[in-house]
């Protein structure tokens, strides 16, 4: 088993700046996804003319593959709207809209789920709307809907492995870049699915935990 | 008394970690008594009905159904090893119980919940298990109902299913573990009834119950738990007219003013 | 613009290419359909594990769906496709190869197993034990207890969660265009190469797939909630 080391562990320059551009593009797009989210979410719920297209924008967001957005993005949006520019842009905004898709929906089911009276109350002491939002509703909803914040963020991760198909040198790019150079499939891509489950492992582990440590600490859940 | 008892049970202990809740009862019944067991909470009465059906495992001590023990099978050498699962669930079918929270299966109809033991169980056929379960379902007056689901009955009618259910197979002994605690006190009277008229027909009841004015006109006999092992116990005049013990006078002095 | 926008709405191509195009869909729900299967059975089986009084047993449960439960779907595929043939091959001391359909099935099933498995766990600890009691004190076997009173109820009531599942699994199926499975995103990328005509095609191929999707979830959650009120009322 040498060739462990001569196979993957000799290339972990080449898998680690695949790495990194895989971190690149997550952070950005679940950054992305939660503003767009919000953004969806708020005008579905408030913006009465713009309902009918917001639902259009989250449910056609929700309802088809990522495979299919990224290509869509990639190929499509810049004969349409001559952006994206790059292969990295077309990446983390594909994986931004799948995701603000769902973000909306988990948001509005957070917001719709504070009881009426919450608002009545501060209503009754004089805040005015936005500052009742900013203060009584999105803390709640953010403590409530912190772990599907979180599952999305998985999502994003295991999604991200397909950008390697638009030629964004990902960590899955760089993996099967060198599986075809020194045809070796087996530690590379072994490594790589194991780099990858242990990742997804310990961003699910850390965000419950850190959703967990927040609901405690602000009361919500018990323990 | 040359009859076997229908149920024996000898010393039966029961521990929870380091909470005693047993602490040595033995007693019989036997074919055609109606006993009902009262008692604080927290005395053991129900874990005493959850061990006769072997929901519960003594810690020490062994219960007897018709002669058969029910936690150890004595072999030729005279040793015992604890009774396994599969000869439990034989034992079992003898045993009817219904249960304070009724349990009826909500994915199945009335008659299906009635018949499905006796039709997989005892293997009786669908055609002579709907027949049963027709028959049991009408002794509790609900077979109008043969063909609802059970959401859509009241506690009430729920718990006559549960007895139904259990009537279904035929068993020995009817269990009942306070049949009556979860139903709103107008729904009570229907199931008491029911019990009443199983008693009269000669079935043999064990009910666990808070129930006194039942306890005092049905059973044949009744048992005072406390603290995990029997106060006193006695045909109902006598429990109740004339108290023995102090404890078991507190007991019902909350009950019958 | 007004150039891109009339090739944008020449879906004239998409008709042309419409019977290859349909395979392709079809081709997208056989995969479906087969890795579906695969997932509910190894789903079931860890959620079994996972809910078993043997302390083993549990933690291969919880190995299983840890560990595909954090696999990403095209990783699992390729991995499938390159590297098990290769590992059989050494076993069996012969050159193997996979289908590229059973590589496919066999890896997201194994994926959405992880997924499907949680999903059954949940549903089997949320019926109550007095049923099981109830069960148990007529004498039912642990076995008999476990297929007609605690199963059927776990799939009415996790119903809406597992469409939500098979939806993603379809989605999932896109996939396999990726190791040459002639679906429906494989066509177009084949027909996209002779036509060059990216705009329309992959448009068309994402309003295709809205449409499947969303009639599908409006249709079996509607199905499910009318079958779900007669018990759950």
């Amino acid at each position: 088993m040498g060739n462990w080391q001569r196979l993957v562990w000799n290339q972990r320059d080449a898998l680690f700046s695949g790495l990194v551009v895989t971190v690149e593009i997550c952070l950005i797009a679940f950054a992305c996804a939660i503003v767009g989210g919000l953004l969806l979410c708020l005008i579905r719920m408030y913006v009465r003319p713009l309902r009918p297209v917001a639902i259009v924008l989250i449910e056609f967001f929700r309802a088809t593959p990522i495979l299919v957005q990224l290509l869509w993005v990639n190929y499509a949006w810049p004969a349409l709207f001559g952006w994206p520019d790059t292969f990295f842009t077309a990446a983390w905004v594909a994986l931004a809209l799948q995701s603000s898709g769902y973000l909306a929906e988990t948001f509005r089911g957070g917001i719709e789920a504070i009881p009426r009276g919450h608002r009545e109350a501060a209503y009754s002491v004089g805040m005015r709307p936005m500052l009742v939002f900013r203060r009584i509703i999105l803390p709640q909803v953010a403590l409530s809907t912190a772990p599907s914040i979180v599952n999305q963020f998985t999502v994003i991760v295991k999604s991200s492995t397909l950008v390697s198909v638009i030629t964004v040198q990902d960590l899955m790019f760089e993996s099967q870049r060198i599986v075809n150079i020194w045809y070796e499939p087996i530690e590379m891509l072994t490594a790589t699915a194991a780099i990858y489950i242990i990742i997804v492992f310990l961003v699910s582990t850390a965000g419950k935990a850190l959703s967990d440590m927040l609901r405690r600490r602000f009361g919500i859940a018990a323990a | 008394m040359s009859e076997v008892p229908t149920i024996r049970v000898v010393d039966v202990h029961k521990r929870f970690g380091s909470l005693e809740v047993l602490r040595g009862v033995s007693f019989e019944v036997h074919r055609g008594n109606v006993v009902s067991m009262i008692g604080a909470s927290g005395s053991g009465k129900s874990t005493l009905l959850r061990c006769i059906n072997h929901l519960e495992t003594p810690t020490t001590g062994d219960i007897f159904i018709e002669g058969e023990s029910l936690c150890f099978r004595g072999d030729a050498a005279g040793s015992r090893a604890p009774r396994p699962l599969s000869e439990i669930n034989r034992m079992r079918r003898d045993l009817g119980t219904v249960f304070q929270q009724f349990n009826l299966w909500p994915h199945m109809t009335v008659l299906g919940n009635v018949i499905e033991a006796p039709n997989r169980v005892r293997g009786l056929s669908r055609k002579a298990a709907a027949q049963l379960g027709g028959e049991c379902l009408a002794r509790v007056h609900l077979e109008d109902k043969a063909l609802e689901y059970p959401a859509r009955l009241s506690g009430g009618q729920q718990q006559r299913v549960a007895i139904a259910r259990a009537l279904a197979m035929q068993p020995k002994v009817m269990l009942f573990d306070e049949p009556t605690s979860s139903l709103d006190p107008e729904l009570t009277d229907e199931v008491l009834g029911v019990m009443r008229e199983l008693a009269a027909d000669g079935t043999t009841m064990i009910v666990v119950t808070h129930e006194m004015g039942f306890a005092r006109e049905v059973s044949d006999r009744v048992m005072f738990l406390h603290n995990g092992l029997i106060e006193e116990e006695g045909p109902p005049d006598q429990m109740f007219g004339a108290p023995k013990s102090e404890r078991f006078r507190q007991f019902i002095a909350k009950y019958l003013y | 613009m007004s150039e891109t926008l009339q090739q944008l709405l020449d879906i004239s191509i998409f008709w042309e290419y419409r019977t290859v195009l349909l395979r392709g869909l079809a081709v997208n729900f056989y995969v479906f359909v087969c890795a579906a299967i695969v997932a509910l059975s190894l789903g079931l089986g860890a959620a079994l594990l996972r809910v078993s009084r043997r302390r083993p047993l549990r933690a291969l449960g919880t190995l299983h769906v840890e560990i595909f439960r954090n696999a990403p779907d095209y990783v699992m595929v390729v991995w499938v496709h390159f590297v098990l043939p290769l590992l059989i091959g050494t076993l069996l001391h012969t050159r193997f190869e996979l289908n590229p359909f059973v590589s496919a099935i066999i890896a997201l099933g194994f994926v959405y197993s992880g997924y499907f498995a949680e999903t059954f766990r949940a549903g089997i600890e949320a019926v109550p034990i007095g049923q099981i009691e109830a069960g148990r004190s007529c004498g039912m076997s642990d076995r008999h207890i476990l297929w007609r009173i605690v199963l059927p109820q776990v799939v009415r009531r996790m119903l809406p969660e597992s469409i939500n599942q098979f939806i993603s699994l379809f989605k999932a199926t896109t996939i396999v265009s990726l190791i040459a499975v002639p679906d429906l995103m494989y066509q177009v990328s084949m027909i996209t190469q002779q036509e060059m005509r990216p705009l329309p095609l992959y448009t068309g191929a994402a309003l295709v797939y809205f449409a499947v999707i969303l009639v599908a979830s409006y249709a079996l959650r509607a199905a499910s909630e009318r079958w779900r009120n007669k018990i759950f009322a």
